[in-house]
């Protein structure tokens, strides 16, 4: 920490003499240290997944629920500081719903990510406020099909030209990640939090890029992942939460919902008996 | 010299991306007197160490009623916690004035956990000081919240906050088998146990000291204190020395 | 001639005159909606033991114009609430947007149907902003039908209208409804107590032949409609029903208007 007694690194909004802001950096740190999540951008849809660490044996099981819906169509999972990742959620719903104010239509997925970037870059400007402690992952299904819009109660006119473009590819799964800094991209597959790295290279694995990988293989290989990424963390218990969107005619129907839980059971099965095969190689190995 | 510079406000990470102001406000809640709450499947109840300052002052208040389905319990400032009560009581006015709806436990939590986050992300403002838990019912059922003043909420089977409130928590882990099918006399009974476990060495629970909140389906949230919650102490400490409970009778006849 | 942009368009000042900006004047009071613009007609709704039938047609009228034939004015909120809208249809659509918000902030958290809002909340709301609106003098110039189940799901009725105004009854209508159908609702259930011995099947035939009447003789309705069952098993939502069996034969014997002269 070569920052430090600097005195660069005492106030948000300010530059070291070699151009860092500290502040941001030290926001990441933040990050490094919470539940791993994930996201993974499927060909008929998104899956998250979220590392939740238990702390207490007094927690309801089950309950305090972390990933959020924004608007009905887009998922949000952070990783960092919780009350952090309840602000930004927020606020992605406020957008939402003033988008729809604007347009009477629901907010794409790239239009929340690039409206969220700027918020959380807002947050790095200023010495009156410190940086999202936080990096969120967004993942959402816009309509593929034209929707009527908001309010829109009749068909109006049957015949008519309307200037529509024939064919026009419209909508499909997105996935974005946005960093303390306000620094987004958009993923195939994202990864966060303590276990970022290992669940970096399995994500890698998969060849996401192909586009082959169904929404149904994406939830056990999320869930795989996670089971993988906690190994670090072995001490500690944890919940999977996991959450998923697909296609209008998929099992979602367009929707930000849970994943049901007989599928959810079943992916954490198929993920323990993985970690167990991976066991049992390395006890070869050692054998050898 | 080995002086923290990063523990001087709320909007400054340190190194570790810890906030140190808001780990500090934590600390004023292990300030405060000990206080536990429990959930079964039909019952909410919260039960709180009362504090005087002096032999002839009054007691501070430790439970706040604030609708007729749910009320909370505080540790550490209690002003700060005034502040939050009054807004919980508007926010859950407001819902029964629109919507002809008790407000649900889990939205109320969150409005005052997003209050708390924003005091700790822009500068002029400090973190509260204080812990709540939350206990009532609603259409989902009875619930328990925890609020922290770093603005985290998590929802619990039991828990207990305050000082030497670790006590508590172990009593809570130990039983917490018990509690989901526990009638409600029994769950007052496990909450005042779970008290009595963080109490020194010297101090009693009595009927000066104790506040008990209770709240089930079909009964409304209810603060017990006094002589209302004479009973429950009575057979909850059955083999208890008896010159405590005198004297708790006596100032209590006068009065 | 003057030839900057500020001119462009106007009349010019050498032929006409001087161009008078008092006809460009924005000021003076502040006016809303002073009267609806296009409407819906009638909502008709009533109450049987394990619910509620409601209906209107699917008419938007321009003043005496059928100007809309296909225009949904049932709405459903979830599975167990369902508005009916009477009265213009922007606002109508406002309120489609209002509800349509509302939706998506209660489903942020999966719930169980018995947590979601029921009718009962549902009309408290509407009823709050309805009376916000008249007392800012910019009524929605709608009258709501709230038809569902309550929070012990039992069946529950009642309605709000522009004014803010609330009422409850086993039967209700809006509009022409509330002259002409409500008497043929009342006939069969004329008070609270006969609600537990209508069956469904009596109720939804209440409604049709109600809604057959009001199309005989109301001007601004239409023989298209939807209507809207709504029980413990949840909404049934049709939206594209054909009055039957219509009979005009008491036409002929009105008098007083037309080419008639007695």
């Amino acid at each position: 920490m070569t920052s430090i007694g600097t005195g660069y690194d005492l106030s948000n909004s300010v530059f070291s003499p070699d151009g860092r802001n500290f502040q941001v950096e030290y926001a990441v740190k933040a990050v490094e240290n919470g539940g791993t999540a994930i996201g993974i951008r499927c060909k008929d849809g998104v899956v998250l997944a979220l590392e939740k660490i238990i702390s207490s044996k007094l927690l309801k099981a089950g309950a305090n629920k972390r990933i959020s819906t924004v608007d009905r169509n887009i998922g949000v999972v952070s990783s960092g500081l919780l009350p952090d990742g309840r602000h930004f959620a927020s606020r992605a719903r406020d957008e939402a719903a003033q988008w729809r104010r604007t347009y009477k239509a629901p907010i794409p997925t790239s239009a929340l990510a690039n409206h969220m970037g700027s918020y959380v870059q807002m947050y790095t400007l200023y010495s009156s406020v410190r940086p999202f402690g936080i990096t969120a992952i967004v993942g959402g299904w816009d309509p593929e099909i034209e929707l009527p819009v908001d309010g829109q109660v009749g068909s109006g006119p049957a015949t008519g030209s309307g200037g529509k473009k024939e064919g026009a590819k419209h909508g499909g799964p997105f996935l974005y990640m946005i960093e303390p800094s306000g620094l987004y991209w958009g993923y195939y597959g994202a990864a966060t939090g303590k276990g970022r790295q290992s669940a970096k290279s399995e994500l890698e694995k998969l060849d996401l890029a192909a586009g082959n990988l169904t929404l149904e293989e994406g939830v056990k290989e999320a869930a795989r992942i996670i089971y993988a990424a906690h190994e670090d963390s072995k001490d500690k218990d944890f919940e999977l939460e996991m959450t998923w969107v697909s296609s209008l005619d998929g099992p979602t129907k367009g929707r930000h919902q849970e994943v049901p839980k007989e599928l959810l059971e079943e992916a954490e099965r198929l993920a323990k008996k993985a970690l167990e095969g991976d066991d049992d190689d390395d006890d070869e190995k050692m054998e050898d | 010299m080995f002086r923290n510079n990063y523990d001087n406000d709320s909007v400054t990470f340190s190194p570790q991306g810890r906030i140190f102001q808001v780990e500090y406000a934590s600390e004023a809640v292990k300030q405060g007197s000990v206080v536990v709450g429990i959930v079964s499947k039909t019952h909410a109840v919260l039960a709180a160490i009362k504090r005087n300052a002096e032999e002839l002052s009054s007691y501070q208040k430790k439970i706040i009623p604030i609708d007729s389905h749910y009320g909370v319990a505080l540790a550490g400032l209690a002003s700060d916690a005034r502040v939050l009560s009054n807004f919980m009581k508007q926010q859950s006015l407001a819902s029964r004035l629109t919507y002809d709806r008790a407000i649900p436990l889990a939205e109320i939590t969150l409005r005052i956990a997003d209050r708390a986050q924003s005091n700790t992300q822009n500068y002029g403002k400090r973190p509260y000081g204080v812990g709540l838990l939350i206990a009532g019912v609603d259409a989902r059922g009875p619930h328990l919240f925890e609020f922290q003043p770093s603005g985290v909420t998590q929802e619990m089977q039991a828990c207990g906050i305050g000082a030497r409130s670790q006590m508590a928590r172990t009593y809570l882990e130990r039983n917490l088998e018990e509690f989901e099918g526990a009638s409600r006399e029994e769950l007052v009974k496990h909450a005042l146990r779970a008290l009595k476990e963080s109490l020194a060495q010297d101090k009693e629970l009595t009927i000066e000291n104790t506040s008990v909140g209770l709240c089930g389906v079909d009964e409304n949230f209810k603060l017990y204190e006094h002589a209302e919650v004479q009973e429950w102490l009575e057979t909850t400490f059955e083999n208890r020395e008896a010159p405590a409970e005198e004297e708790g009778m006596e100032v209590d006849s006068d009065s | 001639m003057n030839h900057l942009p500020q001119a462009w368009g106007r009349p010019r000042d050498d032929v006409y005159g001087a161009y008078s900006n008092s006809f460009l004047q924005t000021s003076g009071p502040t006016t809303h909606t002073q009267s609806p613009i296009v409407t819906g007609t009638s909502v008709i709704a009533v109450k049987f033991k394990d619910g509620v039938v409601i209906a209107a047609d699917n008419l938007a009228s321009y003043g005496s114009l059928a100007r809309f034939t296909d225009v949904k004015r049932l709405r459903k909120f979830n599975t167990r609430a369902v508005v009916g809208f009477g009265g213009d249809v922007s606002d109508m659509q406002y309120l489609d947007r209002l509800l349509s918000s509302l939706d998506i902030r209660e489903n942020y958290a999966e719930e169980s149907p018995d947590a979601q809002l029921h009718a009962k909340n549902l009309h408290t709301y509407l009823s709050k902003v309805m009376y916000k609106r008249r007392s800012d003098f910019n009524p929605l110039w709608n009258h709501l039908l709230v038809a569902g189940l309550d929070g012990e799901n039992k069946p529950f009725l009642a309605s709000a209208d522009l004014l803010g105004t609330t009422f409850s009854s086993p039967t209700l209508a809006t509009g022409f409804g509330a002259h002409l159908a409500q008497p043929i609702l009342r006939r069969t259930v004329p008070d609270e107590a006969t609600v537990a011995s209508v069956t469904k099947e009596q109720a939804v035939e209440l409604v049709k032949e109600s809604m057959k009447v009001l199309f005989y003789r109301d001007a601004r309705s239409m023989d298209k409609y939807s209507i809207a069952v709504i029980t413990k098993e949840g909404v049934e939502l049709k939206e594209n029903e054909k009055l039957e069996n219509q009979s005009w034969a008491f036409a002929e014997g009105i008098r007083g208007y037309g080419t008639q002269v007695n």
